[in-house]
Order: C-alpha cells, then sequence, then structure tokens
C-alpha cells in the first residue's frame, strides 16, 4: 500500500507543522497546568499523604484538613478500644501569627503539633528520623527549606509565633502547603503557643491499624459514639480526597482549571482542523481524481485520518519532551508539581482526543470532492 | 476480468450505450439545458473523439457515460450496467473495475513518485503488493517513463507528469478509458506524444477510448468523431471504411 498519509506529511512537512506545533504546545499547557494542579492542591493534603495514619477522627463535618475544630481528648481512650487499632496519636493544628528578624512582617502559618516520637504517625513519610527527634527540644520548630526566606529566618535562628518565643531547629522538603506556611512543632510546643482558649482538645486523632487495608470499615465502625462530645471519623484516603476536592471545587480554583483546559483543548482543536482542511483543499483535485478511479471516499477520509494521528503523535512526542524538561526544572525550583501516571495517561488521551476531533473536522471538508468538477 | 464484460463479448454490441439522456444545470434562478434528449452507442475498442465548441455539454455527456454525474432522465447503459441503478458505492466500484480518467489537469500528488501515483490505486482495487508494483511498472514503460520512475511531479515535465496520469489510469487495465482535454495543457511535441499513447492504448488493449477535444490533431487518430452543438450531435463520421456499415443513432 502506498502510504500516501504519510509520505504527504513528510514531503509537505511545512503544511502541517503548524497543527503539529498547536497539538504540541496544547498538549504541554494541560500536561503543565494538571501538574501544577495536582501539586498545588495536593498540598493541601500533605499533613494526610505524608503521615502514616491509617483513620483520622476530627470535628463532624470538617470540609478539610486546615478548617477542623478542636474535639474531646477522651475520644482517644474509645479509639483505643477497637482492636484493630495498633496506635493512636493527638494532632494539633494552631493557626498563628510568624514575625521573623528580617524585614517580612507578619506571616501566616499553621503550626502542627505531632508526636516526636520515632514512632510517630503524623509526617512520618515527610519528617527523617533524626530531624523529627529535634522537635522533642522545647520551642523547636521544622520549616520547609523553600520557606526560609519568606519566613525571614535562618537554621539555628529564632522568630514568635502569636508572641511566644520558637527556633529553628531543622529545615524539611515536601511541607509546603497552600494558603499558609507549614510549621511543624511538638504537642507541647504547638499548645503552648496556642491563644485560642476555646481549644482544649486535639483538633485531630490519628491512627494506625494492625491491617491498613481495612482502613475504610474501622472508620465506620469507630463512628456513632456520642459518649465524649461529637466527632466523626475518615479513612485516610478518604480525607485526603475531601481536602484536595474542597480545594479545587468550593474555592472555585477546580472550574477554573477546567474551564482554562477546555479552552486550550478548543483552540489547539481548532488550528490543527483548519491546518488539515488546508491540507486537504490543498489535494482536492487530487483527492477527486482518486475517487473517478473509483477509490471510495471512505478510503480518502481514511487519509485525513491517519493525518491527523500522526499530528497528534507528532505533537505527543514533543510536548513529552519539553513538559519532563519543564517539569524537571520546577521540581528543581521546589515548584510544587506532581504528575501520576493517570494524570499522564489523561493528557496523552486528551492530545490523541483533540487530533481526533480534529481530523473529524476536517472530513467533513471532503464532502466537496465531486469528481464530475474535473470535467469542466 | 468478470461477468460484465463476457456480456458484451458479442462483437458489435456497444460497450457504453445513452437513450434519450436529457441533463440541466440550476444556478440561482437560471436553468440551463445541456444536454437533450441525446442518444448515443459506441462500440467496443474505437477511439472515439467527441469536439465541439465550449458549453456544448460534450464534458457533460463524459460525466454522464462515465458514471460521475446522474442523469435527469434517460438512460445510460455501460458494460450491461445501468448507472442509473447503481448508488454512490456500487458508481464507485464499477469506476474502480472498469474505467480510467485522464483529465486536463494532471491531478498527481506532489509527495509521490511517478512509481507511487500510478500504484496508489491499484492498492484499492485489491492487486496484491507485487502485482500492483509490476502492473505500475509494465504501464510507465508503455508510456515510456521507465527511467522516471522514481521523480516526484516538480521534477517532470507537463508532458511527463500526464503520461503519468495516463499510465495511472492504464494500469487499472480499463475497459473504459476518458479523457478531458488530455493534450489542452501541452506543447505541439507533447500533445503529439499523448494522442500516440492514446491511440495506441485501443489498438493494442482493445480499451474504448472515449476523448473530448477540440484539438485538431486528434481527429485524424480517432476511428470516430462526433461533432456537437448546443447539447446535440451535428455530425457522426467515421475515418475508416467500417463507417459504412454504421448505422448513426
Amino acid at each position: 500500500m502506498v502510504a500516501l498519509a504519510r509520505k504527504t506529511l513528510v514531503y509537505e512537512w511545512r503544511r502541517f507543522l503548524p497543527a503539529i506545533l498547536a497539538v504540541g504546545f496544547a498538549g504541554l499547557l494541560q500536561l503543565l497546568q494538571l501538574a501544577l494542579v495536582l501539586g498545588i492542591f495536593g498540598a493541601t493534603s500533605v499533613y494526610i499523604t505524608g503521615s502514616s495514619a491509617d483513620v483520622w477522627i476530627g470535628f463532624p463535618g470538617t470540609q478539610s484538613v486546615g478548617s477542623g475544630r478542636s474535639i474531646d481528648a477522651n475520644v482517644e481512650s474509645r479509639i483505643l478500644l477497637d482492636p484493630a487499632v495498633a496506635r493512636v496519636e493527638p494532632y494539633e493544628w494552631i493557626d498563628g501569627d510568624w514575625r521573623g528578624t528580617g524585614d517580612t512582617g507578619g506571616v501566616s502559618v499553621f503550626v502542627s503539633g505531632i508526636d516526636p516520637a520515632a514512632a510517630g504517625l503524623m509526617f512520618s513519610r515527610v519528617l527523617p528520623p533524626d530531624l523529627r527527634a529535634r522537635l522533642a527540644e522545647p520551642d523547636a520548630v521544622i520549616v520547609d527549606r523553600a520557606d526560609l526566606d519568606k519566613l525571614g529566618v535562618a537554621l539555628g535562628r529564632t522568630a514568635t509565633i502569636n508572641g511566644q518565643r520558637v527556633r529553628v531547629v531543622g529545615v524539611s522538603s515536601g511541607l509546603r502547603g497552600l494558603g499558609g506556611i507549614n510549621v511543624i512543632a511538638s504537642l507541647d510546643t504547638a499548645r503552648r503557643l496556642d491563644t485560642d482558649a476555646a481549644d482544649n482538645g486535639p483538633t485531630y486523632l490519628v491512627a494506625k491499624l494492625r491491617d491498613p487495608t481495612q482502613a475504610d470499615a474501622v472508620a465506620v465502625r469507630l463512628r456513632g459514639s456520642t459518649a465524649f462530645g461529637p466527632y466523626t471519623t475518615w479513612s485516610s484516603a478518604d480525607f485526603a480526597r475531601r481536602s484536595v476536592r474542597y480545594w479545587l471545587f468550593d474555592t472555585g480554583a477546580g472550574a477554573g482549571v477546567l474551564f482554562l483546559a477546555g479552552i486550550v483543548f478548543l483552540v489547539g482543536a481548532v488550528i490543527t482542523s483548519q491546518t488539515l482542511v488546508g491540507a486537504v483543499q490543498g489535494s482536492v483535485r487530487e483527492y477527486a481524481t482518486l475517487n473517478a478511479l473509483g477509490v471510495g471516499v471512505g478510503a480518502l477520509r481514511k487519509v485525513v485520518l491517519e493525518q491527523a494521528f500522526w499530528v497528534g503523535a507528532l505533537g505527543l512526542v514533543g510536548a513529552t519532551v519539553l513538559g519532563v524538561v519543564l517539569l524537571l526544572a520546577a521540581r528543581a525550583e521546589d515548584v510544587p508539581v506532581t504528575l501520576g501516571p493517570l494524570a499522564a495517561l489523561a493528557c496523552i488521551a486528551l492530545v490523541m482526543g483533540q487530533a481526533a476531533v480534529s481530523g473529524m473536522a476536517a472530513m467533513r471538508s471532503m464532502r466537496r470532492i465531486d469528481p464530475a468538477t474535473l470535467l469542466r | 476480468m468478470n461477468a460484465m464484460i463476457q456480456v458484451n463479448a458479442t462483437p458489435g454490441a456497444p460497450v457504453l450505450q445513452a437513450d434519450s439522456v436529457c441533463k440541466a444545470f440550476v444556478s440561482g434562478k437560471l436553468h440551463t439545458q445541456v444536454l437533450n434528449g441525446l442518444s448515443l452507442s459506441i462500440d467496443p475498442g474505437e477511439l472515439t473523439l467527441i469536439s465541439g465548441p465550449s458549453g456544448c455539454g460534450k464534458s457533460t455527456l463524459l460525466a454522464i457515460l462515465s458514471g460521475l454525474q446522474k442523469v435527469d432522465s434517460g438512460r445510460v447503459h455501460a458494460l450491461g450496467s445501468e448507472l442509473g441503478q447503481l448508488d454512490l458505492r456500487a458508481l464507485e466500484h464499477f469506476r474502480l473495475q472498469h474505467t480510467g480518467f485522464v483529465f486536463q489537469g494532471f491531478n498527481l500528488f506532489p509527495a509521490l513518485t511517478a512509481q507511487e501515483q500510478v500504484e496508489l490505486p491499484l492498492n484499492h482495487m485489491g492487486l496484491s503488493k507485487r502485482e500492483a508494483r509490476e502492473r505500475a511498472l509494465r504501464s510507465l514503460e508503455e508510456v515510456g517513463l521507465t527511467h522516471r520512475i522514481k521523480l516526484r511531479p516538480s521534477e517532470l515535465s507537463g508532458g511527463e507528469k500526464q503520461r503519468v496520469a495516463i499510465a495511472r489510469a492504464l494500469a487499472k487495465e480499463p475497459e473504459l478509458l476518458f479523457a478531458d482535454e488530455p493534450t489542452s495543457a501541452l506543447d505541439a511535441a507533447n500533445g503529439q506524444t499523448i494522442i500516440d499513447i492514446l491511440h495506441t492504448i485501443a489498438r493494442i488493449h482493445g480499451t474504448t477510448v472515449l476523448c473530448v477535444s477540440h484539438d485538431p490533431r486528434l481527429v485524424a487518430h480517432a476511428d470516430r468523431v462526433l461533432a456537437m452543438e448546443d447539447g446535440r450531435i451535428l455530425s457522426d463520421s467515421r475515418r475508416d471504411a467500417v463507417a459504412l456499415k454504421e448505422n448513426p443513432p
């Protein structure tokens, strides 16, 4: 079979280049946007994904980690009664006002009070044990190294949170949050920083199960008792999704992202389909001649679809190369970007979908192929 | 090749027949009657030339006889099939199996070499890769382009391009070859070459060649010349003695 689609694409590459670039850049935009959104909004659940707890216990109706209210400390004994639970520890969330030594003014921070023990669950995936142990010192805090400048502080220096003195004993990475800067302290230090008189219990309790796969079932089982005041439970996966969804949709950011993705898709598809239509029209007499010779319109349409496929594939290759380079650069600069296999697959599907839609739109222009017009 | 051909194995039976064919074009409020009750029959293996002033309906007649256009009324039989009875797909299949076309413009794909241009329609006829290649090479040899088979249209002269277009039609081994002003875009020498090739095709392959042209040089090579004006055939003349047996429609 003479590969008409590919030979034309190679021979008339200048004609197809705009479409390849359009598909490629649309793909790249989608990819970066998705990675950035997942990175940024993934940060809203870093407390959950960075920890090894299987079940979270908090105030009923809590919509995201950052909007918890204190629960009764005695709930802990209720949770420990369940035979599936291996360990329970409190987690304190305190909103703080940071004053550094530099000219930074006040900075809004989220203080996480955690158990600094080596077996502690909170931030076990982000904090190495030696760093964690340093939190046992009174007034010790750990911050993300990317936040040091914003906080106007250096390792080993002191600052104040809510008027209380703290000292930066370590820096970590992967702690960056959204809406404020995360500061990690021990439970004791955190309680000392809490100025809200209404807080008389932990914000959350987090539990480790003997069998983590039972998280959903245990979470359901632990609900329902009201003997110690209101509380509810979530499996950690459920609570992480809840937090990300809250930021994505209830803040309007998600709608904005979807809207932008739609626009990018549309623009890419329009440019691509127009290029393909141009290519069809440039060869309309040749196509008509083939049709006069008996080659069916269906077979001619396949040529256009195949060209659309190659345009998509070439655009995808370009987008992948550029995307990997840019994502690596972003990582190196501590820009929060995350791209899992599912998100990557979604991008590939989007690019090829865009090419397919463009190809089908261009196929419509083949209706003008009428071999009888060659005889005038 | 198939059953349709055997129907026409009877000597003298026309391969193409038009009965009281009418065709009009409507453009806005303007109604133009191009063919008005035209009847015609074409015998196998002849080179028939249709000539006439522009707008006389000769191209429309060619489009109708070749199944590219439908008639308003009347009937067209080609190789025993009534073309009006065939749907779009069946017409495409009919053209694929039985017809070749040569147009005034050469209509070659810029990206393909001469050999690929000729092979392309053969691929769609269901021929094996090898058979398609052999046929393509044979046809290109017949039009004298053996040494140019790897060249693209941009590297060929006008005459060579038209020869590739003829090879493309010829390689299908059609019973019917339709040519529309095949020499009008060419200079004298190239025009003559094309005429000789068309003549040879009718003689050697027994292909029925129907050619629309006002090139006077073609008249000398045609077995039969139909002169058209205003959608009617004004005269029907044959070059040799065989013409005497013919009863004009």
